[in-house]
């Protein structure tokens, strides 16, 4: 305890400012209101590896730095499938993780929403036919939208995160 | 057999409850037969102190014998040492004089030793009998060394005239009296750092009994401590109040400091008696400094805070040992890690356990609750006393109860959560069953006294005010409030447990109602823990009481200084494999290592070099008589 006090006070404060500006911006206020309007207050994600190549993952994890910092926009990562609003599932669906998947998907509370996550997640992608892999998520839980793109950026995650919001029935 | 005698004790109790509380309010009495023991007969007395903790002592023993006739004996004996025990402690609070106390004190301390024995086949009990008559023998020592100075101080052995005689007593020799018995009586309270038998006794015990020595036993060692800061001694210089409230303070926070690390339930419960017994001196060292400076009514309010909490210590740990004793029997070990999935075998226990729990974490509307917060209150008036050094030692108590309350709470979520929450951790546990209806009865019994206390303070707060005016000579001055709401030196404070009863079980039951009225739909899912989407869960995937404790450990490690022991056997063809693990984290004690281990060791060494003077040599052994006489003859 002590030695982590005395660290802290060494160290001081060494972050330093975000410009922020640019269509990062716009399509996250739209989503802000969106998730505002919908939710009441924010959107709790869930994200679920089903066999990723982890190239989702690191964008995912993107857009939670301080660059894109998306929980002011109210968009909320969780640790369990049971704080969960929404999936987010990466990757083909390996066998192995095919019983998980199904799994947390039955975990999540109802009413839930699920958002495949890139071109592996839409079909199997590269790893389509292969013998270790079920198919695309929708092979294995319902779907609701699907974010292509090998990996989606940030900005694309976003946009269509608020694609498949506004597509929701009221 | 057994059960003639749990019977005769549950009656001893009975008894020591009623006239415990005729004492309470204002009855004495006195018992004289001078010819029974020498050096001024067998002299009892009753007067409000001694009736409170008389009537302590029949409270907690009455559930504890009639548990202890349910609790399987296993053919070992230990009944009549246990029937000694409970009287022998009845006759401690009322003893008028110092032999009378002294030959009750000592059959306690033999009786209890033998209970400690319980185990005769094994080493850890041997161990713990022993340790435990070394302590209580050397606080006896202090003991009988401080009433003999009185004694040959004041002319007197009796304790009235003590009180009389104590006003024109030296300073040296007060505050030399003063120290020998507060040294005796903090040892068998288990104050640290004298604390070292407890966390050992306790547990070898039979559960009944370690409720007994823990609920009730220590207690007598805090009877004691204000016998002597307050009562025989009169008022002593500020410095004596600061010490019981720096002790108090050392106490509390190292007893449950250790307590976290524990993962044997009842060693557990006996490092909480220590962290409960420091709270209890918060009281007493705050109502000593009050006196000192004049503030009767504060001083009242600080024994009647330390009194009640002696009060409830008794019920709810008396209440959470013989809980431990259930789960124990139960499952065959003490070692929370091989528990788990109690409260689906065994309802009634858990169900005890948990009120047990939540009343000495401190929550409203329970008993600790209301203690804790009178001891804070107690603790906060200090802005009525001028010294600044007095203050000081003041707001360390302050602090020190609030961390105390916090890492208590965080225990006890873990004693509960892993004793009885989630899948049994061992085949013994899964094999658990309930306990037998009269084990059940004394839990039920100490439950619903732990509730009572909770809801009742307006009615307990002024019968223990007069208590504490009676031993501080003054008048009392200590209002309860009205019938349902607890009021503190007038305006200052007031909470009404009953309100917040009411509110706890209104915040359960009107959201219910609500949606039940507003036509939510009351569908539900049943599905199985989350367990991370994995096939099979087993116990081995549950939380562990390490786990619960080791951010405590990283974050006190100059105070544990743990060392950390990991042992991995990996596969022979791949270390990608592993074939066993052994981990272990253990603490050091610093009292073991920087305090009784140097102080052994010099013992030690002093014996050896006192045993060259024994050679078996007769001829040595003649010039060692010559040279005495010889110096005799010089000196006298």
């Amino acid at each position: 305890m002590l030695r982590q006090i005395r660290t802290a006070l060494r160290t001081g404060i060494v972050t330093e400012p975000v410009a922020r500006a640019g269509e990062i911006e716009r399509i996250g206020e739209r989503l802000a209101s969106e998730i505002s309007r919908l939710f009441g207050r924010s959107l709790a994600i869930r994200q679920v590896d089903a066999g990723s190549c982890n190239a989702c993952e690191l964008e995912i994890t993107g857009l939670t730095g301080p660059h894109y910092d998306v929980e002011r926009f109210g968009v909320h990562f969780v640790a369990s499938p049971r704080h969960a609003d929404c999936l987010l599932v990466t990757g083909p669906v390996t066998r192995n993780m095919a019983e998980a998947l199904r799994r947390t998907w039955l975990a999540t509370p109802d009413p839930k929403l699920v958002v495949a996550v890139g071109d592996c997640g839409l079909d199997g992608g590269l790893f389509r036919g292969s013998y270790a892999v079920v198919g695309g998520v929708a092979d294995v839980i319902p779907v609701d939208a699907v974010i292509p793109g090998c990996p989606p950026s940030p900005a694309a995650l976003l946009a269509a995160l608020l694609e498949a919001i506004g597509r929701l029935p009221r | 057999m057994s059960r003639l005698a749990y019977g005769l004790v549950a009656l001893i109790g009975v008894v020591a409850v009623a006239l415990g509380a005729y004492g309470v309010l204002g009855g004495t009495d006195v018992l004289r037969v001078p010819w029974l023991v020498p050096l001024g007969g067998l002299e009892l007395a009753l007067d409000p102190l001694g009736g409170l903790f008389l009537a302590l002592i029949g409270f907690a023993a009455v559930p504890a014998s009639v548990y202890a006739i349910g609790y399987p004996e296993d053919g070992r004996p230990g009944r009549w040492a246990y029937v000694v025990f409970v009287t022998s402690m009845c006759l401690v609070p009322v003893a008028a004089n110092v032999m009378t106390f002294v030959i009750a004190w000592e059959l306690m301390s033999l009786a209890s030793y033998f209970l400690v024995l319980h185990d005769r086949e094994s080493k850890e009990s041997i161990e713990a009998g022993w340790i435990y008559a070394v302590m209580t023998h050397a606080g006896l020592a202090c003991l009988l060394a401080g009433m003999l100075l009185l004694g040959a101080e004041t002319g007197s052995l009796r304790f009235a005239d003590w009180r009389s005689a104590a006003a024109v007593l030296t300073p040296a020799t007060r505050n030399a009296a003063f120290v020998l018995l507060a040294l005796g009586f903090a040892g068998k309270a288990g104050v640290i750092p004298l604390h070292v038998w407890l966390p050992l006794a306790h547990p070898a015990a039979p559960s009944h009994v370690s409720a007994l020595m823990s609920g009730v036993m220590i207690k007598l060692g805090i009877y004691g401590l204000l016998r002597v800061s307050l009562d025989w001694l009169g008022t002593g210089p500020p410095w004596w109040g600061a010490a019981l409230l720096l002790a108090g303070a050392v106490s509390s926070v190292i007893g449950v400091l250790y307590a976290l690390v524990e993962h044997d339930l009842k060693r557990l419960l006996a490092f909480h008696s220590i962290e409960n017994i420091g709270i209890i001196l918060l009281g007493i060292g705050s109502a000593a400094l009050y006196r000192v400076a004049g503030q009767d009514a504060l001083a009242i309010l600080g024994v009647v805070a330390a009194l009640y909490h002696t009060v409830n210590h008794a019920a709810f740990k008396a209440l959470l040992f013989l809980g431990a004793g259930s789960v124990v029997h139960a499952t065959g070990t003490r070692n929370m890690e091989a528990m788990g999935g109690l409260i689906k075998r065994m309802p009634w226990t858990a169900a005890c356990f948990l009120i047990g729990s939540a009343a000495i974490a401190a929550l409203p509307p329970l008993n600790g609750f209301v203690s804790e917060w009178l001891t804070f209150l107690a603790l906060f008036q200090n802005t009525h006393l001028a010294s600044v050094g007095q203050n000081l030692v003041f707001t360390l108590g302050i602090a020190s109860l609030a961390l105390t309350g916090g890492l208590a709470m965080a225990c006890f979520v873990k004693a509960f959560g892993i004793t009885f929450l989630a899948l049994p951790r061992s085949d013994a546990a899964a094999r658990a069953h309930e306990a037998n209806p009269p084990m059940r009865l004394g839990m039920l019994a100490l439950a619903a006294a732990c509730v009572a206390l909770g809801l009742g303070p307006t009615v307990v707060v002024p019968a223990f005010g007069s208590v504490a005016a009676a031993v501080l000579r003054t008048t009392p001055t200590m209002t309860g409030g009205d019938w349902l709401t607890l009021r503190v030196s007038g305006e200052f404070a007031g909470v009404s447990t009953a309100a917040i009863a009411v509110a706890l079980a209104a915040s359960l039951l009107v959201p219910f109602a609500a949606f039940r009225l507003a036509g939510a739909s009351r569908r539900t899912r049943l599905y199985e823990t989350w367990g991370c989407g994995r096939i099979v869960q087993t116990p081995r995937m549950e939380y562990t009481a390490t786990a619960f404790a080791n951010p405590f450990k990283r974050v006190f490690d100059f105070f544990y200084r743990p060392t950390r022991r990991l042992d991995i056997e990996f596969h022979p063809e791949s270390r990608l494999f592993v074939e066993r693990i052994e981990y272990e984290n253990p603490t050091r004690s610093i009292f073991d290592d920087w305090l009784y281990r140097p102080a052994l060791d010099f013992l030690r060494a002093g014996a050896r070099a006192v045993g060259t003077l024994q050679s078996g040599d007769a001829n040595w052994y003649l010039a060692y008589i010559l040279a005495a006489l010889l110096l005799m003859l010089v000196f006298a």
